[in-house]
């Protein structure tokens, strides 16, 4: 199984398990993003024999539509609660592939999330990895999840 | 009699997603006390004695393995039972250290009402 698949398999039992929406993947992007534009962008690092990140990436309309189906609560701006449960998402999604990441291999930790959000933002790109981005789609829009890691040396 | 359950995790999100499932494998609790972290729920503790914990591992200030740790030097506390809630049930490693520091069970995140009750039912 590679990368993309995993990340299909572990994004679909947790939106759907713990947010009760369905999610449809969609084919992994063949160009790496790093600009957004009126989105949030939630992150968790892998550091110890894998080094990379995890990130969820979605519209503000998305991010606060997947916080209203989580929480069961009206959201109607991008605040703490949301930046809250995409980030919490993102650290679930990282839980799930770190036995994957880690196979055949040493100690892999986890960072605890971050989160960015803005009108226009450009995120930092790690150094020589290999990445995949697969793109989600839900009731409110579209979404995507990466992966990036460090290659080994 | 009243039962009283704490919920540690740093996430806000994470803590009424554990209430909430909580209810929804018929739990009922008369008192649900919170803490952001492991250090915030020794604090409590101090004043408080739920029937149950639920605790993150990953949090920042204080992490789960090492409220493990300080609650099992209390006496007042030690035999409390602690489930964890975590990310981390992937990792064999995680959840044997928690079980050798005195945690009752594991639910491992993304998990279902009826999951919960599996680990949290006989403890009740």
């Amino acid at each position: 199984m590679d990368f993309a698949e995993k990340i299909v398999e572990v994004t679909k039992e947790i939106f759907e398990t713990m947010v009760m929406v369905d999610v449809t993947p969609g084919s992994p992007l063949n160009e790496h993003v790093s600009r957004f534009e009126c989105s949030l962008s939630a992150m968790v690092g892998f550091a110890g024999f894998k080094q990379g990140n995890l990130s969820i990436h979605a519209p503000d309309k998305v991010a606060r539509g997947l916080t209203q189906d989580f929480l069961g609560m009206d959201v109607e701006e991008i605040n703490e609660d949301v930046e809250d449960a995409i980030g919490e998402l993102a650290n679930m999604l990282a839980g799930s592939l770190k036995p994957f990441i880690s196979e055949n291999g040493g100690k892999v930790e986890l960072s605890l999330p971050s989160v960015v959000h803005g009108e226009e933002y450009t995120l930092t790109v790690v150094n020589k990895a290999d990445w995949v981005i697969v793109p989600f789609t839900v009731a409110h829009g579209d979404f995507l999840v990466g992966l990036e890691l460090k290659k080994q040396a | 009699m009243s039962k009283a359950v704490l919920i540690i995790d740093d996430s806000t999100t994470m803590r009424k997603i554990v209430n909430r499932s909580l209810r929804q494998a018929g739990l009922e609790f008369d008192t649900v006390l919170e803490a952001g972290d492991g250090q915030e729920a020794i604090d409590l503790l101090a004043n408080e004695k739920p029937d149950i914990i639920l605790s993150d591992i990953n949090m920042p200030n204080m992490d789960g393995l090492e409220f493990l740790k300080t609650k099992a030097a209390d006496a007042s506390i030690k035999d409390i039972p602690v489930v964890m809630v975590t990310t981390e049930g992937g990792s064999e490693d995680m959840v044997e250290q928690s079980m050798s520091l005195g945690a009752s069970g594991c639910v491992k995140k993304p998990f279902t009402p009826d999951q919960v009750n599996e680990v949290l039912g006989p403890l009740l």
